[in-house]
């Protein structure tokens, strides 16, 4: 009946944002979505190039990944908004009531969770193109070239995709909102920039428009824009008119998209009251 | 034991708390007494850190919350039946809970089975009644074996066997010796069960005293109270005009 033990420490609150994590449907439904995906499309991108003369199995590897990405997203909202929507910060914050430690132990989790996800989503797109391949009797070589940074980036990207949508999720609070939010800036920004500015004539990359300079290094600093990078290898993509940042650089802008909407939230928290 | 000291608390213009001083000691059950929108639910939530007090402290043990070692330990707080996730079991929910102290999950199936949770617990809450979401905020206060007891309308939406169950349990609580602050518009159910009351309206103590005291008049509990709260009620039926704003 009186205080004892040493409370809410920082492992104990990860053990209990796991059980929080694993213990929704919409977890695993949204890390389902993300291998099914994952899989679907790259065979189906797979099966539809195969009969070109030149073609390469690997090639198709990341062809899913444009939707794949809302696995993630969606893992990684539904976890930073999932209290907030409901009430249940209440019981949260009244076992942790220093609070930040419930955003750190949120990353955590989430980012225990979403790695083996993405893992299983690499895997998937292996497999998916297996069948075109051996159609074609070619061989899938996983070892060579740029493949295993592919392999590699596409797991660190679908991972860090989660934790931009933790971070977002845990800042706006509301689920749609959120959901909005980080589907706008990763799927449909991109889309929408690259559509408004059409080449005007010059299709190569020495007449670059300072309009499209612009836009490349805009899509390029946009989540799945520096997410891509560590997926693509930088000698094969040079983007007209953007910074050259790298496979390194790629990654620490997708990191620096999760960990300052984490910051701002982990300062809201700690400034305001939670009701 | 809860101390609260000239509490305030300010949403802009509105004063929600206002210089609010009471205590609720171990060894009883103090009834906390309001018209909607008193301020009975914001104190709660100043006491346990989620709201910062404009001015004034609240303390448990002489602590204030957010310093408690093991707050769970310390407090036991059923705020809000609808402070749950309702995609998550009852049984993931505690488990969740006891995990930030350590705490096994031998007590968490004990509470359970205190709160007459076990046959649903692995239902998911959003499919649970109005009662059995308030017997799974009584399992989340109980968790921690605490010291003192925080409960917002713990009765609410309870059947009338659960109602005596409540009535029991908070008087066997303060029996062992811990502090139960206990808030209700069921003026009868709290004459029923709390030792004490404090009562406020528009955010101000209105009477704090031992049921029986005389400083609470003549007359039933009921009676007190809406003498107490009648220039303090925002809503009232039958009032004429005036009443309403």
């Amino acid at each position: 009946m009186s205080a004892r033990g040493r409370g809410a420490t920082l492992p104990r609150v990860v053990a209990a944002e796991w059980t929080k994590l694993t213990s929704l449907r919409s977890t695993w439904w949204a890390a389902l979505a993300s291998v099914a995906v994952s899989a679907a499309l790259t065979y189906l991108s797979a099966n539809a190039s195969s009969g070109d003369p030149g073609y390469d199995p690997l090639g198709d590897l990341t062809a899913g990944l444009l939707l794949t990405q809302l696995g993630p997203l969606v893992l990684g909202v539904l976890a930073g908004t999932g209290e907030f929507s409901t009430g249940g910060f209440r019981t949260t914050f009244v076992a942790v009531p220093r609070r930040w430690p419930v955003l750190a132990a949120q990353a955590a989790a989430v980012a225990g969770f979403a790695l083996p996800v993405a893992v299983a989503s690499v895997v998937a797109a292996v497999l998916a193109v297996l069948p075109a391949a051996s159609s074609r009797d070619l061989p899938v070589n996983l070892t060579e070239g740029s493949t295993p940074q592919e392999l590699a980036g596409t797991v660190l990207f679908l991972t860090g995709l989660s934790l931009f949508g933790l971070a977002v999720g845990a800042l706006v609070r509301r689920a749609v909102p959120a959901l909005v939010t980080v589907i706008g800036l990763t799927l449909v920004l991109p889309v929408v920039l690259t559509l408004a500015v059409e080449p005007t004539g010059t299709t190569f990359a020495e007449g670059v428009t300072p309009q499209e300079a612009a836009v490349n290094t805009i899509t390029t600093l946009l989540p799945s824009g520096a997410g891509g990078l560590l997926v693509t290898p930088s000698d094969a993509l040079t983007v007209p008119g953007a910074p050259d940042l790298g496979a390194v650089g790629g990654g620490l802008v997708l990191a620096a998209w999760a960990l300052v909407p984490l910051v701002a939230a982990a300062l809201r928290l700690r400034l305001k009251d939670v009701k | 034991m809860i101390q609260v000291r000239a509490l305030t608390k300010r949403y802009g213009p509105h004063t929600a708390v206002d210089g609010l001083t009471f205590t609720a000691p171990p060894g009883a059950v103090t009834g906390f007494l309001g018209p909607n929108g008193a301020g009975k639910s914001t104190t709660m939530r100043m006491i346990v850190g989620l709201e910062r007090p404009t001015s004034g402290t609240a303390t448990v043990d002489g602590v204030r919350y957010a310093d408690l070692g093991a707050p769970l330990h310390s407090v036991g707080t059923m705020l809000d039946a609808r402070s749950v996730h309702p995609g998550r079991s009852a049984f993931r929910h505690l488990m969740a809970m006891a995990r930030t102290h350590g705490i096994p999950r031998s007590r968490v199936e004990e509470v359970i089975g205190l709160t007459g949770l076990e046959s649903v617990a692995g239902r998911r809450t959003g499919t649970f009644s109005l009662g059995m979401g308030q017997r799974l905020g009584i399992a989340g206060a109980l968790l921690g074996d605490p010291g003192t007891l925080i409960l917002d309308e713990p009765v609410n939406g309870l059947d009338p066997d659960g109602v005596l169950w409540v009535r029991h349990l908070v008087k066997e609580l303060a029996a062992e010796g811990r502090a139960v602050l206990l808030s209700s518009h069921l003026v009868h159910e709290l004459a029923l069960c709390a030792d004490r009351v404090v009562v406020i309206g528009k955010g101000r103590l209105l009477a704090d005293a031992a049921l029986g005291d005389p400083a609470l008049g003549a007359g039933s509990l009921e009676d007190a109270y809406l003498r107490l709260t009648a220039g303090s009620v925002e809503y009232r039926a039958g009032a004429a005009g005036g009443g309403a704003r």
